[in-house]
């Protein structure tokens, strides 16, 4: 380690070395630095174990409101005798000289001093001299201290003090602690003479701290928002909890379909939603379960609460109640799977889903914008396979090549919604849609195994990744 | 999704054509198929649930024929009538499985491989479109055990037989309860006195649906004739799912001869095609290509459909097996399917509208930027966790909690009313980081309304030595302040915050609306939660605030 000194640290090695013990306030005067500098330092030499700092405390004494009382007028048992030097003195009569706590006090302590004694007669009990009063150590010590602030090792006299003590508002204790300053072995030797005026030890080790961040699985969900941004496309928003009508019917998911189940599906005990949409809407929708998937389609299935199990319950919303000819939006936002949580699996992960309506809406066009979503994220090498979604006909997913993996890894999902989707709820053209989890793109990017690991919180993570 | 398994030298012997192993591989995913794993010869693939004929490699084979060009179009059901094969229906069925169908194989080779995708085929039938067997269930019977006519009838629970895979007889009630299969699917039946069985002439047991079959019909590697019986709840149900495995049994060499069916409301399986017009305009509205006649022909034909040319317009014919085919918009898919995904090209045309992230979306980022600039870092957590977490460990109330059902992870059982509980988990988790630790969430919680209410919260959370109350208070009012210029007061709260400690909490208000609270944790919350340090933490709503 390089030995650089600041200016400071000189002033005060040289100062100790000049007189050896120190406190910080005696090194103010002896170095000539204010007292926040000279504490900063004495800090700095202690780090590099050129200086020790040794604690101790200090008690000082004086006296209290009673003690100065005293001092000037003598303890309430002196006024007392002073009082009965001449004759002995009725309770009544010396209460009218020493009131309140002093009266008791004087008669206490006189009497355990065996000073006077007490006759009770008939105008009441007499106080009067026993023996000649001596001053106590007691009186003694408050004389000492006086107006003063005496060091508590100056007294001798423990034990009076103890007395004192013990009586309210005659002793002040102040409690004061004190550092001694005085430097290593190591330090004696340095030579603060030679000039480095300024400089600091700049090799040496400092205390790690940490930006404060956003989530890196946020970082993500941002970066893909803004390319559906880019890609022309407007954010909607929908609730987590969902209607079976909106997360499953309207999608053409038979109510019999194992998708729908409880092992897959989380539903939300006890609730239902009277009415999940328009009575044309249920009605063209139970007709269209039923024509096409024939059975009997029931209401109430299609009251029960879910989570949502992905975010095309928002889009077809929206499209129900807007009924666009022209639009390009998504959704985005947290899913549920009833699934048994594994390094691949989460019960609760992110989605995002869009939607295009209107002119150019082929599977063409379809591939088009996933192409440049892609290549947005800097992944060119991509392919598009055949796949099944109960809601879109054609369905297709795309393939992204995983150069670590060396595999095909499947990502987003898409197709054209069915008619058999659009037609009972009014939506005339075509639409695309299309979407995927999140999480499986950030553990590429964070190069993750691990899915579990965007939800751990870990702080060292978090703060270094 | 449903998984089968393939070996690559037999499915080459069922294409019969001069393809390598290679081509093949590359060609299942454009069946729609996803290869799960390979090991040498042996590839496991996921089909899709709408696709039963890809539950065996005789349908996934027959599938590859025709995309490889090897043998296109339709394979023509052909069901002879021969014999006197027949099943009379009883009217007792009619309130508990009324409908039953069936047919002959006949002169087919069955060996041990045959065997396992036959069986594979029925699991997958049953689990899929035969709704874990309680919508339509599966039979298969060696021919030559049995003795025509058959009656598909009802016994009552003590009536027995020896079922499949057992040496000794057992009464239904036996089976139901000791075996299980009966276990697993005798819920079907519900508690009715008397259960579906089919007997033969000579009044012998061969089955028992939907739970089992009977011993004495066993299919081996000796067996070269078959009876495939299938019961429903449903007349078409059940004839989709035979017509699954007639298609199958077709392309393992089987001869189809006709079933008699009898009955009221039953009748003989007929498994005809049907057709659908097709406008090949819609090939260009929906996939943009422009394709001739004989290309959109061709296409629908590798796809083991049939095609003619009728005028402007296109015959299709569909095998009776292909009921997932709904209507023009599957024949579009048909079509890019046959004529090669990997041959459309992608077109980015321009966006005729701008993008624009959701105001809530900018609002959120804006007080996600503040609140990193007073030095908090990002923490999420999963909106549906547990009890524990929410209200056990942090002593708050769980009168009003809302579950989920039969969840299978016991951490997500119950949705969050609250971030703060989990920030607190969090911390716990992150003793042995250095102090001082700041976290910030924004996130939905939830509450039981009419019938549930969403909102979207900020939480904050400070843990160090020193972290106190006002210094949180200071925080939040300049969150608020700064780019919002929104005002909030502290005002001691009336209700018990049973996480805090006595007399260090408060409700934030905004004029006269009560947003949230904040408060110093108790030290009981901190034992519960193993920190060792002081920690205060505020949780507002932002709906209804900053957004709707």
């Amino acid at each position: 380690m390089s030995q650089v000194l600041h200016d400071i640290e000189k002033k005060i090695i040289e100062s100790l070395q000049n007189k050896s013990q120190q406190t910080p306030e005696q090194l103010c005067e002896s170095a000539e630095l204010s007292i926040d500098q000279i504490r900063r330092g004495i800090e700095w030499l202690r780090l590099k174990e050129f200086a020790e700092v040794k604690e101790s405390s200090k008690v000082e004494i004086s006296l209290g409101s009673n003690g100065i009382d005293a001092f000037q007028n003598g303890l309430p048992e002196r006024k007392l005798m002073d009082l009965i030097k001449n004759e002995p003195k009725t309770f009544d009569e010396i209460r009218n000289v020493l009131s309140g706590a002093g009266f008791n006090a004087a008669i206490a302590n006189a009497k355990k001093n065996g000073w006077i004694k007490i006759d009770k007669t008939e105008s009441g009990s007499t106080v009067s001299i026993k023996e000649k009063s001596i001053e106590t150590p007691e009186e003694k010590l408050i004389s000492f201290i006086g107006e003063k602030s005496i060091p508590e090792e100056q007294i001798e006299n423990k034990l009076a003090l103890k007395f004192l003590l013990q009586r309210p508002n005659y002793i002040i204790q102040n409690i004061e602690k004190l550092k001694t300053i005085s430097l290593t072995d190591k330090a004696s030797k340095i030579d603060s003479t030679i000039s480095d005026s300024g400089a600091i030890d700049v090799e040496a080790d400092v205390p790690a701290v940490f930006a404060a961040r956003t989530h890196p699985l946020k970082d993500t969900i941002d970066e893909i928002r803004e390319i559906f941004v880019k890609l022309g496309f407007s954010e909607i928003s929908g609730t987590l909890t969902q209607s079976s009508f909106w997360n499953f019917d309207a999608l053409f998911t038979p109510q019999d379909h194992p998708a729908r189940e409880l092992q897959d599906t989380f539903y939300l005990e006890n609730l239902k939603s009277e009415k999940p949409a328009t009575p044309k809407q249920i009605k063209q929708v139970s007709k269209a379960h039923s024509e096409n998937w024939k059975y009997k389609w029931q209401l109430s299935e299609s009251q029960r609460m879910v989570l949502r199990t992905h975010t095309t319950c928002v889009t077809i919303k929206y499209l129900a109640e807007k009924k666009p000819d022209e639009a390009r939006v998504f959704s985005l936002g947290r899913v549920f799977r009833n699934e048994k949580v594994s390094y691949k699996h989460l019960v609760e992960f992110n989605q995002i889903e869009g939607i295009v309506i209107g002119d150019n809406t082929t599977l063409r066009d379809l591939m088009g914008i996933q192409k440049e979503f892609y290549k947005q994220l800097g992944l060119t090498k991509i392919k598009f396979w055949p796949t099944f979604f109960p809601y879109t006909e054609p369905s297709l997913q795309t393939m992204v090549y995983n150069e670590k993996l060396g595999k095909w890894v499947e990502l987003f999902g898409m197709g054209i919604f069915r008619p058999e989707v659009t037609r009972p709820l009014g939506i005339t053209k075509p639409v695309l849609a299309w979407g995927g989890g999140i999480e499986r793109i950030a553990m590429l990017k964070y190069d993750l195994n691990d899915v579990r690991e965007f939800y751990n919180n870990n702080l060292n993570w978090l703060r270094t990744v | 999704m449903p998984v089968v398994e393939l070996n690559l030298n037999r499915i080459k012997k069922l294409i019969s054509g001069n393809v390598t192993k290679k081509r093949i591989v590359d060609t299942l995913p454009f069946l729609g198929l996803d290869i799960e794993s390979q090991v040498n010869d042996q590839i496991r693939i996921e089909y899709s649930p709408n696709r039963p004929d890809y539950s065996t490699d005789f349908g996934i084979a027959l599938g590859l024929q025709g995309l490889l060009g090897i043998k296109k179009g339709i394979q023509k059901t052909n069901i002879k009538k021969q014999g006197n094969y027949e099943i009379k229906v009883d009217q007792s069925v009619s309130k508990i499985r009324p409908f039953v169908t069936g047919i002959i194989a006949k002169n087919g080779i069955i060996d041990d491989e045959t065997i396992k995708q036959l069986m594979n085929m029925q699991e997958d039938l049953h689990f899929g479109i035969g709704r874990k067997r309680k919508k339509s269930s599966i039979g298969l019977h060696d021919l030559d055990k049995i003795s025509f006519p058959l009656t598909y009838t009802t016994s009552t629970r003590s009536h027995s037989f020896i079922p499949l895979n057992t040496e000794s007889e057992n009464t239904i009630d036996q089976i139901l309860s000791e075996t299980e299969v009966g276990r697993d699917y005798g819920w079907i039946l519900g508690d009715s006195k008397n259960v579906p069985i089919i007997v033969d002439a000579e009044g012998k047991t061969i089955s028992f649906p939907p739970i089992i079959n009977a011993s004495v019909t066993t299919v081996t590697t000796k067996t070269t004739n078959l009876l495939v019986e299938v019961t429903s709840l449903d007349k078409d149900a059940a004839e989709d799912m035979l017509s699954v495995v007639v298609a199958i049994l077709q392309i393992a060499g089987f001869d189809i001869v006709q079933l008699t069916v009898s009955g009221k409301k039953n009748g003989t399986p007929k498994l005809n095609s049907r057709t659908i017009q097709y406008s090949p305009k819609l090939t260009e509205q929906t996939i943009g290509l422009s394709l001739n006649q004989s290309t959109t022909i061709s296409s629908l034909k590798k796809c083991r459909l049939d095609a003619t040319q009728k005028g402007r317009n296109i015959q299709c014919v569909i095998p009776r097996y292909r009921f997932d085919i709904f209507g023009s918009m599957d024949i579009v898919e048909e079509i890019a399917l046959g004529y090669g995904i990997d041959n459309i090209e992608p077109k980015l045309s321009p966006s005729q509208t701008l993008g624009e992230k959701s105001s809530m979306t900018k609002k959120l980022d804006r007080i996600s930027k503040t609140v990193i600039g007073f030095g908090f870092t990002e923490a999420l957590n999963s909106s549906l966790t547990s009890k524990k977490i929410l209200f056990d460990l942090t002593n708050r109330d769980s009168s009003e909690m809302l579950s989920v059902l039969d969840s299978k992870s016991q951490e997500h059982t119950i949705l969050r009313d609250s971030i703060l509980p989990g920030l607190l988990e969090n911390l716990s988790k992150n003793i042995h980081e250095p102090y001082p630790q700041k976290l910030f969430e924004t996130g939905t919680v939830f509450s039981k309304s009419k019938p549930i209410s969403e909102t979207i919260n900020l939480a904050g959370i400070i843990a160090h030595k020193e972290s106190n109350y006002s210094e949180t208070k200071s925080i939040l009012q300049a969150i608020l302040r700064t780019g919002f210029q929104i005002d909030t007061k502290t005002i001691t709260s009336e209700d018990n915050v049973s996480m805090f400690a006595n007399g260090r909490y408060a409700d934030v208000f905004v004029g006269k609306k009560l947003i949230g609270n904040i408060g110093e944790f108790n030290s009981d919350v901190l034992d519960n939660f193993k920190i060792r340090t002081s920690i205060t933490g505020f949780e507002i709503k932002l709906s209804g605030l900053i957004f709707d």
